[in-house]
């Protein structure tokens, strides 16, 4: 049994050596510098600057409807997303899952990525056309 | 009024899953440190209790255990100073229990081995004498060079708690301390480990291995200075500016 | 199980730990929570669809009533969300091997600041809601 065990913690630790662990992390601090700003600005245009809230589909849509702040919030959008994603991603990786089990997690949250950035993607295109009453 | 005593709280594990809890009462002034104390129940109170130790003096790195909640070294852990009369010892966390105190620390190694903690050359076959090292150059690891593999960070860090396969601490510093020494040629195979998905990666710097390693090494510190190079090591490996070092 | 792995269990015990474990421990679930967050965003977002009258009346429910509950949930949202930052931002220094000397101090002045910050942004985002009671 104690030999079961040390050859499964050497081949792990062995086979899976090169698997661009840096890289994930240096996008995870990236995005994570470009929410920062990304989300002060939001912060500001939704609540400081964003007219009463009674009327906030107006500011919505105004908002939207041009194209720089449309291209804003899609790549706020994208990117907030994959940094949320991406970390949750880490977590359960690190409850200790199987390998098998961490490539089921990787491709299940790539799945609710692109539905979730295509859904979100489509919801803005069609709210920028929307005409304010 | 305090009491005479130590109450002794002592997890014993018949390593079968079978747990039971034992309490004994040790007279203060016969004893210093907790080790002492274990000491003094196996001579006196019951012989059966296992737990392993060797050089009494925070050298060997045997008698690591947790004590009141904390993984620490029994020898270097003076009783008094826990400022409680009662004394829960109990295995370290993080590793099989074989039998009361004394746990599996083969995982430990088989990590700590897996970085090649040890001087890599290119010129293997060739050199014949001795390598020489300034002792600025040595000051340069000398702190990563402390640690007695006591286990303690392992016992500490939440993520090794959670992800067997996690390198650790102790590791990825021993790691660390070889990329530092001028006489090492084999930096690169070593990032290629810690840089992977088991490596740095998996640190959140919490720090607690730090914040129990009895040696002061602060493996923490290490994993993050291992993760900048492993970075710089990887990107340089993307863009192809450097020959692939593995084999 | 004594003696052997805590598990996620003991991501959060917080018993004779550090003040990094701390900061470990609540970013972990600060980022839960934000992402929880980021998809009932999606969902109150998709009301956008059904037209500026409902969507206005859905989002004055949340913010004068009947359901300005909502409000404190808000705020404890901001302070997640500025905790989050600040120590993501730390860490985003740490990790790079930068500022590891100071990382505890680093984490009271980061924090400290976000705590400023946020505490202007409830400020100035309060006074807003007040200015739309009336209309």
């Amino acid at each position: 049994m104690m030999s079961n065990m040390n050859m499964k913690s050497e081949g792990t630790i062995n086979k899976k050596a090169r698997s661009m662990g840096s890289i994930q992390w240096l996008f995870q601090a990236a995005t994570g510098a470009f929410i920062i700003f990304f989300l002060g600005v939001h912060l500001y245009v939704a609540h400081i600057n964003g007219g009463s809230p009674v009327e906030l589909f107006d500011t919505v849509v105004g908002n939207l409807s041009n194209p720089w702040w449309l291209a804003f919030f899609l790549v706020f959008l994208w990117i907030v997303t994959y940094h949320g994603l991406n970390g949750l991603k880490g977590i359960i990786y690190e409850t200790g899952i199987s390998t098998r089990g961490r490539k089921g997690v990787s491709w299940a949250i790539m799945g609710v990525y692109i539905v979730s950035i295509i859904y979100g993607t489509v919801l803005s295109l069609v709210v920028a056309q929307m005409t304010i009453p | 009024m305090p009491s005479e005593n130590y109450v002794f709280d002592i997890e014993r594990n018949d390593g079968k899953g079978s747990i039971r809890h034992d309490r004994f009462q040790v007279p203060k002034k016969k004893i210093s440190t907790v080790l002492e104390g274990l000491t003094y129940i196996s001579e006196n109170l019951d012989g059966t209790l296992a737990f392993r130790h060797s050089c009494r003096m925070e050298i060997c790195g045997s008698c690591s255990m947790s004590i009141n909640g904390k993984p620490r070294m029994a020898c270097s852990t003076i009783a008094d100073s826990l400022n409680s009369e009662v004394i829960r010892v109990s295995p370290l966390p993080h590793y099989e229990v074989i039998k009361d105190l004394v746990v599996d620390i083969d995982p430990f190694f088989e990590k700590y081995k897996s970085v090649k903690p040890y001087i890599i050359r290119k010129d293997e076959e060739e050199h014949n004498k001795e390598l020489l090292q300034t002792p600025e150059q040595f000051k340069l690891y000398e702190q990563y060079s402390m640690c007695i593999k006591c286990g303690l960070c392992l016992a500490a860090c939440p993520i090794s708690g959670s992800d067997e396969n996690y390198i650790g601490p102790a590791a990825l510093a021993a790691a660390l301390r070889y990329n530092l020494d001028s006489r090492d040629q084999g930096s690169n195979v070593r990032l290629d480990i810690t840089g992977g998905e088991n490596g740095t990666a998996l640190c959140h710097y919490a720090g607690e291995c730090s914040e129990v390693c009895p040696k002061d090494v602060d493996p923490s510190k290490a994993i993050q200075i291992l993760r900048r190079s492993g970075i710089a090591h990887e990107l340089k490996q993307f863009f192809r500016r450097e020959k692939d070092a593995r084999r | 199980m004594p003696g052997g792995n805590t598990g996620i269990i003991g991501w959060f015990n917080f018993l004779h730990k550090g003040i990094g474990f701390f900061a470990y421990a609540m970013h972990r679930i600060s980022g839960i929570v934000i992402v929880l967050y980021l998809y009932l965003h999606f969902f109150v977002l998709s009301n956008l669809l059904r037209g500026g009258v409902t969507f206005n009346s859905l989002i004055t429910s949340f913010t004068y009533g009947p359901y300005d509950i909502f409000i404190v949930m808000d705020i404890l949202l901001s302070l997640v969300i500025f905790y989050h930052g600040a120590n993501g931002i730390r860490l985003m220094l740490n990790e790079a091997g930068l500022g590891l000397k100071h990382h505890k101090l680093l984490f009271f002045v980061f924090e400290s600041v976000a705590m400023i910050l946020m505490l202007l942004f409830l400020y100035y985002a309060w006074q807003v809601l007040l200015s739309g009671a009336g209309v």
